[in-house]
């Protein structure tokens, strides 16, 4: 279609700084882009977003508008699976929106500041199988005919308060399982919030060992909820991490290190659409190829 | 997670693939691809089928590998990267077994910088090495972890060595727990081939060891504080029996003899506790071969002993001893612990550990317990040779055991006593003990029979090599008690030879015992300077082989030699101090009368076989006696020489050869003619003897050699010269009696060759006299030798007669004959240098027979002929 008919206008959004900003490169879905990420500035919760908006018009031309807005939205979209156009269902939680000019005729092009001051984002940008949450600017030129929008998408880290956390973090998780007369494991880990830059520092003592181990693998699981019963939906990812090689006896103790700070990993989320859970999954793997596995959840946050 | 290879080739062609790639990206300064490449190549060594061999093979190249990895990381830190980010960095890979290979790889790296916390980043590396718990896998990073922090810990000194200590030692416990642990893995009936595969491994564990004894160098407290104990617990803990023998031989190994001085306590209390299928004595053997060899390798050890033993002294004044003397302190606290008695010695931490372990250990079984002793005793032989106490508490409580396990001790037990028994015959202190340590004796009396004649055969045979002199009653008394199994007779053909009356032929058949024969060179080896102890000496011995029973016909005969030697001793002295002549004359005869008590004990028990040996002991006797001038004696022995002769001596060659002897005996005694005539007696006794002899050859030469005793010749020893010496026993008369009589019996034989060999010998006999005496004193004159000559002659004719008539052609002869003393005939064969003596008449042709006398008699009258040139005498005589 844009071949026939081309945009009389042509919308750029420019954050302030944008060039000196940092950027995230998030993994894209679409198979058609070129490269394997897509880089988006990068806003804190409560930051106030602010840019350029130029419009430029074709040389020559006139271009009537019933004004131009701006609006900063966040939506979360639970489409998933489902993709179906029609069917988008996006739930907006925050629209914030200003009036960059009146109704009028653009003959040249223009510049117009936009500030969001101080915005609350409640929610991290996410980006998941089924569920997303996107932060953007829209730029809406009214017209008679088809408005003219575009869109320029950002992403939002929201930074947990450390020292809130801190009173929980001391507590280690320790656990105590087997299988009777067979296997019998104590493990800990050192503590069951973590940043995600953080290590995962832990051990696993060995009580009783009738199985014969092939190896040990500690696996990060993150699992991502949305929905309700009974169209709940939910996907898993995890990252698998050898921590045993062979089979230990009776005594033995197996030290766990996991730096998590080289993973892309997602802080814990929660709200009503959807939830993003993590947890960790000491998997011992038998010689026949038998599974044996314990999940413990624990919470990922994100700090500066 | 990218798997490994399939079979070996594939693994090697895979990792050297690897290997170039992960230069090209090095070079390419693209580190992270050459860590991918890095970590693929890795994942070869996760392959759980390669056996112990080629995983190592597979290691080697792995290890050269990273080291390009190594170097590339030193050289390029911190410019293209910080070590400490790449140490976090591998962290990342998903497979353990790289990511440690990885993590060891860099985190040595980056010990090599200056700014590393070199103490955390060890820790860590150690620490994460647990999460490798397959024994083979886990070994060999262990043993890549071992030596690759092996430049770092020991190039930089920064270090402490506490510190590095303590690492080492860690890794070694864990390598052992996976040592120990792949005997346990797989199937049961496999249990050989894990056994076999670890010691194919053992080297790696070792190897911790040896890193722990460099990096001690020289600080022996934390060797003995810190180090022994540690090792020790786990060497003790794993009770494992082939990880327990390789370990405890290691540590005797690596660290240093001065080490083990000093903690000597220590290490042998973790031998009690071993695997009771441990084979301690191999491990305490080591220990003390490693002592032992300690000395060996001092300049002077004698140095090294009194250091060790001014310590003792020392010792409880001041334990803690500074640094300087650490060995020392060492040893004196170890020695304080165990010692409450002032005798302190390595010794006795051996025989304190000795005692205990028999206390705690009573299952051990007795010839474990043996080879114990006897490397104790090594230890002992070596470090206080002189100290015998040691080796007699030794045996004694060997011999103690014995009696305990009493008839439960198996056979294999015997080759171990026979080491313990022989091993102090090659040291120099081997008589000491012998005749020092009772429990020698009582040890060896209770082992097999065949066993004792062995040890006591090597003994016997010692004491003669070295020649030592046995000059202390109890030193020969307990020689006695150890020889006694050796002395009587083997009872096994007792029984039988009640049966067979006669049991003299057995005897014969017997060979001389080697036994016996020591036995006897033993006697010689008894000297002593007083005369009286050393014919007690004697008798004892003479006691001990008198049990012997027939054997004493070996033993004996060197007693009564001797005998004679003292006997002759005292002569001499007796002739220097005359004063004391009649003291000496009186032990003389005391000596006399013992060698008559030999001569009567043989008779005795060994009858008739020995008759002719006791013949010849009498007359030597006699003819000692006679020298001595004690005819009394001379005289006795003379006519118990007779009695046997008379008695016992039936075989008629021997007679004549008794006959002889006696003969050649008499002429020269001097001290017989004074009183009683005893010489003439004698000598008519002898010639009447020889004339009753069987064979009238034997008559005929004995009474010609008889004849000579009435016509004695100058002794130029005693100091006797013809024609200066006044008195000469001459009596011509009888001489030519003899002759006379010698010459009718050789006429009366029938056989011509003998007859006319006997005359021409006769002839001899003549010209002899002749030419030693005025015809007026001998009686044999021209005439009669004329006479003789012409006898001869009328003799060979008749048989030269008897060979014409042989029709045969007379040719060369094949072979010289020609007749002996004895009338034995002796064949030359022309063309070898070797003769053949027989008392047959040889198979020869006739005229050869013939050939013997007439060629005798030429040479007779040619010597005759000759003879005529200096004594003008011979020109009367006509031939």
């Amino acid at each position: 279609m844009s071949i026939f008919y081309k945009n009389p206008v042509d919308i750029e959004i420019l954050f302030d700084g944008e060039d000196s900003r940092k950027h995230v490169e998030i993994p894209t879905n679409s198979h058609s882009a070129k490269s394997l990420f897509d880089k988006f500035p990068l806003f804190e919760d409560g930051e106030s977003v602010s840019g350029l908006v130029t419009l430029r018009v074709r040389e020559g031309k006139k271009l009537e508008h019933s004004g131009v807005k701006v609006s900063l939205i966040g939506s979360i979209d639970t489409t998933g699976l489902n993709n179906e156009v029609k069917n988008k269902n996006l739930d907006t939680f925050l629209t914030l929106s200003m009036d960059l000019c009146p109704p009028g005729e653009l003959v040249h092009s223009v510049n117009y500041k936009f500030n969001f001051k101080d915005v609350e984002k409640r929610f991290e940008s996410y980006l998941g199988k089924n569920v997303s949450v996107l932060y953007y600017i829209k730029v809406t030129m009214i017209r008679k005919s088809a408005d003219i929008v575009k869109l320029k998408k950002f992403w939002c880290h929201r930074y947990s308060n450390e020292s809130a956390l801190k009173e929980n973090e001391a507590k280690p998780i320790k656990l105590d399982i087997g299988i009777e007369n067979c296997l019998h494991i104590e493990f800990e880990y050192s503590k069951a919030k973590y940043t995600l830059k953080d290590v995962v520092v832990g051990r696993i003592y060995f009580l009783l060992t009738r199985l014969k181990v092939k190896h040990m693998e500690l696996s990060l699981i993150k699992r991502e909820t949305c929905g309700t019963e009974p169209n709940q939906l939910s996907d898993t990812t995890s990252i698998r991490y050898e921590i045993m090689d062979g089979s230990p006896v009776k005594g033995e103790t197996i030290p766990i290190r996991l730096f998590l700070g080289g993973y892309d990993l997602t802080p814990n989320m929660t709200c009503n659409y959807f939830n993003v859970k993590n947890y960790l999954s000491l998997v011992i793997i038998d010689e026949d190829g038998r599974r044996y596995f314990k999940q413990t959840e624990i919470m990922l946050y994100r700090t500066i | 997670m990218a798997s490994y290879s399939e079979n070996m080739e594939q693994a090697i062609s895979h990792i050297k693939q690897q290997t170039i790639l992960m230069q090209r990206s090095l070079t390419q300064k693209k580190l992270m691809d050459a860590l991918k490449h890095s970590s693929d190549m890795l994942k070869e060594l996760r392959n759980p089928d390669l056996s112990p061999k080629l995983y190592y093979e597979l290691y080697i190249i792995i290890f050269d590998s990273l080291s390009i990895l190594s170097q590339y990381l030193v050289e390029n830190h911190p410019t293209r990267h910080h070590l400490a980010d790449l140490y976090e960095l591998v962290q990342y890979t998903g497979n353990i077994l790289p990511r440690l290979y990885l993590m060891i790889t860099v985190g040595v790296s980056f010990m090599q910088t200056k700014d590393c916390p070199a103490e955390e980043v060890l820790k860590d590396m150690i620490e994460m090495c647990r999460g490798v718990q397959h024994p083979i896998r886990g070994l060999f990073l262990r043993y890549y972890l071992s030596q690759r922090t092996k430049q770092s810990l020991t190039s930089d000194i920064l270090l402490d060595k506490k510190f590095d200590v303590q690492f080492v030692i860690t890794n070694f416990v864990e390598m052992n727990k996976l040592w120990v642990r792949l005997q346990h893995q797989g199937p049961l009936r496999e249990r050989d081939i894990r056994t076999k595969e670890r010691k194919e491994l053992q080297i790696l564990i070792g190897s911790n060891l040896v890193r722990l004894s460099q990096i001690l160098d020289d600080s022996f407290p934390l060797y003995r504080d810190e180090v022994l104990p540690q090792i020790l617990e786990q060497v003790v803990q794993c009770r494992d029996v082939v990880s327990q023998e390789y370990l405890l031989d290691v540590i005797c190994q690596v660290f240093p003899d001065e080490f083990h001085l000093g903690t000597l306590a220590q290490l042998l209390d973790s031998t009690l506790k071993l695997n009771p299928d441990v084979v301690i004595n191999k491990v305490v053997l080591s220990l003390i071969a490693r002592l032992n060899g300690y000395l060996d390798r001092q300049d002077d050890p004698s140095v090294v002993i009194q250091n060790l033993k001014q310590l003792h002294l020392n010792g409880s004044t001041d334990t803690k001893a500074t640094s300087e003397s650490n060995v020392d302190s060492a040893e004196n606290k170890a020695d304080a612990d165990v010692t409450p008695t002032n005798k302190v010695d390595l010794f006795f931490v051996f025989w304190k550990y000795l005692t205990k372990i028999t206390d705690e250990r009573p299952d051990l079984p007795f010839h474990e317990i043996i080879p114990l002793v006897h490397s104790i005793m090594l230890l002992s032989l070596k470090w206080y040779p002189t100290n015998l106490s040691n080796i007699e508490i030794l045996y004694k409580f060997c011999w103690e055991k014995y009696q305990e396990f009493g008839s439960t001790i198996p056979e294999e037990c015997e080759q171990s006593f026979k080491e313990f028994f022989e091993y102090p015959l090659n040291t120099e202190s081997f008589y000491e003990i012998i005749t020092k340590c009772d429990s020698f004796q009582k040890l060896l009396s209770v082992q097999s029979v065949a066993l004792q004649k062995d040890i006591i055969n090597s003994i016997l045979d010692k004491i003669i090599e070295t020649n030592t002199k046995i000059s202390e009653k109890h030193h020969l008394e307990k020689l006695g008690a150890i020889c006694e199994p050796v002395i009587p007779v083997p009872n096994d053909k007792s029984k039988v030879s009640k049966l067979t009356v006669d049991d003299e032929l057995d005897d014969e058949l017997t060979f001389l015992n080697p036994e016996q024969e020591k036995l006897a060179k033993i006697v010689h080896l008894i000297y002593h300077k007083n005369v009286d102890q050393n014919t007690e000496l004697l008798l004892i011995c003479k006691k001990w082989y008198y049990k012997g029973g027939k054997q004493l016909r070996y033993t004996y005969p060197a007693l009564i030699t001797e005998f004679w030697k003292l006997i002759r001793k005292l002569h001499l002295k007796s002739l220097k101090i005359p004063a004391r002549k009649e003291k000496y004359y009186a032990k003389i005869k005391q000596l006399f009368k013992y060698v008559s008590r030999c001569n009567a004990d043989l008779f005795n028990i060994c009858g008739l076989s020995v008759s002719d040996l006791l013949f010849k002991l009498n007359l030597q006797t006699a003819a000692i006696a006679d020298q001595l001038e004690l005819s009394e004696i001379s005289y006795d022995f003379f006519s118990q020489a007779f009695t046997i002769f008379e008695e016992s001596i039936s075989d008629s060659k021997i007679q004549f050869q008794a006959i002889v002897n006696m003969a050649q005996v008499l002429q020269k005694t001097r001290s017989l003619y004074n009183e009683e005539s005893y010489y003439d007696t004698l000598i008519t006794r002898c010639t009447l003897h020889g004339s009753k002899l069987l064979k009238k050859t034997d008559q005929c030469r004995a009474v010609y050699l008889c004849s000579h005793l009435w016509w004695a010749t100058e002794l130029s020893l005693i100091g006797e010269e013809e024609g200066v010496t006044q008195y000469f026993f001459r009596e011509g008369k009888r001489v030519l009696e003899c002759l006379q009589r010698s010459l009718r019996v050789a006429d009366s034989i029938m056989d011509n060759v003998q007859s006319c060999q006997l005359m021409v010998e006769i002839l001899s006999r003549c010209c002899y006299y002749f030419i030693h005496g005025d015809e007026s004193e001998t009686h044999v004159g021209v005439k009669y030798i004329a006479g003789l000559v012409e006898l001869i002659q009328a003799n060979l004719k008749g048989l030269q007669l008897e060979e014409s008539g042989d029709t045969q052609e007379y040719s060369v002869p094949a072979q010289n004959i020609v007749i002996g003393g004895d009338g034995s005939y002796i064949c030359k064969v022309l063309s070898s240098s070797v003769c053949k003596v027989s008392n047959k008449i040889p198979n020869v042709r006739i005229p050869d027979l013939i050939a013997v006398p007439v060629s005798y008699f030429e040479r007779t009258l040619n010597y005759i002929e000759n003879q005529k040139q200096v004594d003008d005498r011979f020109n009367a005589i006509v031939t």
